[in-house]
């Protein structure tokens, strides 16, 4: 037995010295995946009665994973950011503060879930894990430096979303509106790749970093072909120093080399828009009175748009910085259509779930504003926007589940008429998160917004500016329908008043959201101090 | 080896196929596979530039990217069966059921 023990230590200290250095790099996606495969586990032996310990475990999860995150944070006070896995993952600010609110978001969806009605009692494990493994592959999305590190975390998560949200079993969507959104999805996966890969051609490494010193020399690099090509003794010098020192571009015609790099921006930031349109607005086409999960909708709004644009955003501050000049404009352009459709669909909307989901759309137009105006104040305004619209969403999704919950009502407009009478409480928490969705003051949505503009003026981004700001004022009147909807009571006195039950979890989330919503906005500080965190300020 | 400008060609032709498909045809099928048409695109490039480079990255990049996406493929597939079973069609245009009439959300 003690020469076991013997044979067993080196093997321990081996994996415990890996796990001090290089290890502690993807130990908190670790830990999210060892809490997974845990709840399968023990689901195959626990009894219905006994299912109440899923969530406690994928909650226990995401607790030890913001612990390492808190740990993994004094690490880097201590010294500087770190790789691992060669050079595929990085350690740094930026991992940590877009990390910390997918656990939050992972942790406020798992406490809903335990009440959701939606969700088979014998699928709830299965539910969980793939919660947990769709948080890790997020996470590993969020801190990958590498194009391969980065597409497959994408798509772990896509593919445990799929599971999550649109397979028969767990989800009693209907397979139609389902199949839409994952084709929509692998779509955008499609000329994503086929971005990468263009990448991937111009530099020869799939490291970003590399990746963007080479796009850097691309303009000597081509004029040196250029010259190469042309009749005389000065063209065979260029030839042949081109064979000696960089034999590849002997392949490559300068024009495509200038012209590459801007179709694989293009391809790239089409790839990603067209994965935040298809998870934002996944669920639109569902009937109102399917009985589908309204949990997972929250998640795929929430942390699914948080992930795509933080990926979005280390990708094109890294790769594409130098050419912010060329691709303003087209982010603007997106910008303005996002911002247009999803004011316009919104307005035209009768159901509480489409409004929110339409009118995603231009808060994700508002949040590629920030990459229209380019500096640090915009890039500080977009982290603090997307800490509070998490929480704000969650919180008004919250609501119509506890609504949904109680009274079986179904998610239209007019289902939550008379909300006020039935469920004071639930009617006043409704109405906070609608003022802080539309931007209203004082809340977090509102100063980041301004924060937003004031960037857009100050980088002479005037029309952009104006434009987002006069669009918000429709934004606004289709979130306060909502609002008015739940205040106002219908004239006939014989007509159901909606109401809403919360348990002692609903209750933990809705006043953490409700504090979030609030407190980013009157007490702005510490949340704004975060966000700078989040870009090493 | 062929000039690199020949892959880019082929793959950029075998993107605009799959985009025209995925954006004209209403056949989820055909949409599939106009998608896996745009995959194998960038699989091309991947192959093409690896072997530029001398560099097994690009190759790496390309079996991975095949392995994911199939697998995605896969449960896509069927849900496109669910759908089939449960309409008799698989146009991505509301359907009517067969025997209810109902239209499909």
């Amino acid at each position: 037995m003690i020469a076991f023990a013997d044979m067993l230590t080196p093997a321990f200290d081996t994996v415990r010295n890996f796990m001090h250095a290089e290890g502690a790099a993807f130990l908190p996606e670790l830990e999210l995946l060892l809490f997974a495969f845990g709840i399968l586990a023990m689901d195959f032996w626990i009894s219905h009665k006994e299912k109440y310990w899923s969530p406690a475990l994928a909650l226990a999860g995401v607790v030890f994973s913001g612990l390492t995150l808190w740990m993994l944070r004094a690490r880097i006070a201590a010294g500087a950011e770190f790789t691992a896995i060669h050079e595929t993952i990085i350690v740094d600010t930026y991992f940590l503060f877009f990390s910390a609110l997918l656990l939050a978001a992972a942790a406020m969806i798992i406490l809903l879930s335990v009440n959701e009605v939606a969700i088979p009692l014998s699928h709830k494990a299965r539910y969980y894990a793939l919660l947990l493994f769709a948080c890790a592959a997020m996470m590993f999305a969020v801190s990958a430096v590498d194009l391969l590190a980065m597409f497959l975390a994408l798509e772990v998560a896509a593919l445990s979303c799929f599971f999550l949200a649109a397979l028969p079993g767990i989800s009693r969507r209907p397979a139609s509106s389902s199949v839409h959104w994952m084709l929509s999805s692998l779509f955008g996966s499609a000329i994503l790749i086929y971005g990468f890969s263009l990448l991937y051609g111009l530099s020869g490494s799939t490291n970003i970093g590399k990746i963007a010193s080479a796009l850097a020399r691309r303009h000597n690099v081509a004029k040196v072909i250029a010259l190469s090509k042309q009749p005389g003794a000065h063209g065979a010098q260029m030839y042949q120093l081109l064979q000696s020192r960089l034999p590849e571009a002997l392949h490559w015609h300068p024009f495509l080399l200038e012209t590459l790099p801007t179709a694989a921006f293009l391809l790239v930031f089409f790839g990603f828009l067209a994965k935040i349109k298809a998870a934002a607005v996944h669920h639109v086409n569902e009937n109102s009175s399917s009985a589908s999960p309204l949990t997972p909708v929250v998640f795929l709004s929430g942390a699914v748009v948080t992930t795509t644009i933080a990926t979005l955003l280390r990708l094109t501050l890294t790769i594409f910085a130098d050419a912010h000049d060329i691709w303003w404009r087209v982010t603007a352009a997106v910008a303005v259509a996002f911002i247009t459709t999803g004011v316009v669909a919104s307005l035209r909307q009768e159901t509480f779930a489409r409004i929110l989901a339409y009118a995603s759309l231009a808060q994700v137009g508002y949040l590629l504003l920030a990459l229209v105006a380019g500096d640090e104040t915009a890039l500080t305004a977009m982290a603090f926007y997307l800490f509070s619209y998490v929480f704000v969403v969650t919180g008004a999704f919250a609501i119509l589940l506890a609504v949904r919950n109680k009274s079986g009502a179904g998610v239209q407009l007019a289902s939550l008429n008379g909300l006020r009478g039935g469920s004071p409480v639930a009617a006043a928490l409704l109405i906070i998160f609608v003022i802080a969705l539309a931007g209203f003051p004082p809340t977090g949505i509102f100063f980041a917004r301004y924060s937003l503009f004031q960037s857009l003026l100050h980088n002479n981004h005037r029309y952009t500016a104006w434009f987002a700001a006069f669009a918000a004022l429709p934004l606004a009147w289709s979130y306060l329908r909502i609002a008015v909807q739940a205040w106002r009571r219908d004239p006939d006195p014989e007509a159901e008043i909606p109401a809403a039950s919360f348990g002692a979890p609903e209750a933990v989330v809705l006043g953490v959201c409700a504090f979030v919503s609030l407190a980013a906005g009157l007490y702005s500080d510490p949340f704004l101090r975060m966000a700078r965190y989040a870009f090493g300020q | 080896m062929p000039p690199i400008s020949d892959y880019l060609f082929l793959s950029f032709a075998l993107l605009l196929i799959g985009v025209a498909g995925v954006a004209m045809r209403r056949s989820l099928i055909i949409k599939l596979f106009s998608i896996a048409l745009i995959l194998n695109a960038a699989g091309i490039n991947l192959m093409a530039f690896a072997r530029l480079f001398a560099d097994a990255n690009g190759e790496t990049f390309a079996a991975f990217t095949i392995a994911i996406v199939v697998a995605q493929i896969a449960v896509a597939l069927a849900i496109i069966a669910a759908v089939f079973t449960r309409w008799l069609n698989v146009s991505s245009a509301p359907a009517k059921h067969p025997e209810t009439g109902t239209i499909a959300s």
